[in-house]
């Protein structure tokens, strides 16, 4: 019984551990929801979106993606201009900045993934392979759904 | 016989709340959505191009027209747009066919009719695009107080265009009525419209 005690005690002491250790590994980042908006086929660009939620305890930012589906993928963001017109810019910094323990949403009207060139018919029910560059979690692949927006 | 003194009165009562609702409903000022501009002259004609022929406003009187100026490599703010008026359409359902979109193109240089025939009818098959020379989308564009600028994108976006985003509403007689602003809800365009279509 005792040797029971001592044992359990250890595995408690190495979950603990690893818990700690996994919160002192830096940014984790989850992507939830990622879709992408159908468009014409005359229409050269295309945008993704989704929410990025960072559970780490360390800052990370979005500096670009890859897919073949695209000619080119930068990270662009609509705005109200001093006019009170729309404009679209690339992101400042060329990154998206996901804060510590918060989550960033790309959305209509707001950041996005521009995916200039399509290759592909962004059609709904289609989906799109997209990988994500972190600036410390590295590669990540996704898969976007293309459907209507919600 | 006591009795039916107050159900008398309780129907009496119930009677009058429903001819007040009836008649609040019936004859108080109808609440738009959009801005609303009482403008004195009628909006501006135009003469643009499509991709089947010249288009002017004045081929719509008796419909509504909303008017929207974007650009078809814009892949967020004008499909977000489109979109809700697609949606607008819909719940318009039969009398939609009262009401017509026409988006005009603020980058004449890289939107031929035939590129903005396809993107506008990929949300709804009655939509119109137009364009025109610099000069004449420039005119039209002052006319209605639209704003856009081109300005330097990236080497796959080439130049970008910052432009006004709302919609330009004209009723049945020609007379520039309601602005949708950039987000407003299908439920609240598909309301106003239906209003100006009965009107």
């Amino acid at each position: 019984m005792k040797r029971f005690i001592r044992l359990l005690a250890l595995m408690s002491a190495v979950v603990v551990a690893l818990a700690a250790c996994q919160k002192a590994a830096g940014p984790q980042i989850q992507v939830e929801d990622a879709w992408g908006r159908p468009s014409p086929k005359v229409a050269t660009a295309g945008a993704f979106y989704m929410t990025l939620r960072n559970t780490g305890n360390e800052d990370d930012a979005l500096i670009g993606a890859s897919s073949d589906a695209c000619g080119t993928v930068e990270l662009h963001e609509s705005f109200k201009t001093a006019e009170g017109a729309m404009g679209m810019r690339p992101v400042e910094g060329g990154k998206i900045v996901i804060p510590a323990g918060q989550t960033v949403e790309l959305k209509m009207g707001g950041l996005h993934i521009m995916c200039i060139d399509k290759k592909v018919d962004f059609t709904p029910g289609t989906k799109v392979k997209l990988v994500l560059h972190f600036e410390k979690s590295g590669d990540m692949p996704i898969e976007v759904e293309i459907r209507q927006p919600k | 016989m006591a009795y039916k003194k107050p159900v008398l009165v309780l129907v009496g009562a119930l009677l009058l709340v429903a001819v007040g609702w009836w008649g609040w409903n019936r004859f108080r000022p109808y609440a738009f959505h959009g801005t609303v501009l009482q403008s004195t002259e009628p909006a501006p004609d135009f003469t643009l191009m499509s991709a089947d022929g010249p288009v002017s406003l004045r081929d719509f009187r008796g419909k509504v027209v909303m008017l929207y100026f974007g650009y078809t490599f814009c892949p967020d703010v004008c499909p977000t747009t489109l979109f809700e008026v697609q949606r607008a359409m819909e719940l318009l359902g039969d009398d939609a066919d009262q009401v017509q979109f026409i988006m005009v193109s603020v980058d004449p240089a890289r939107d031929t009719p035939e590129r903005l025939k396809e993107y506008v009818q990929y949300f709804d098959p009655r939509f119109i695009g137009v364009t025109g020379s610099e000069d004449e989308i420039a005119e039209v564009a002052t006319q209605y107080g639209i704003y856009y600028q081109k300005h330097e994108g990236t080497v796959a976006t080439g130049y970008l265009v910052d432009h006004t985003a709302s919609i330009t509403v004209v009723d049945k007689k020609g007379y520039v009525k309601l602005i949708f602003p950039y987000g407003t809800p299908a439920e609240d365009m598909a309301a106003d419209l239906k209003y100006l279509i009965s009107h």
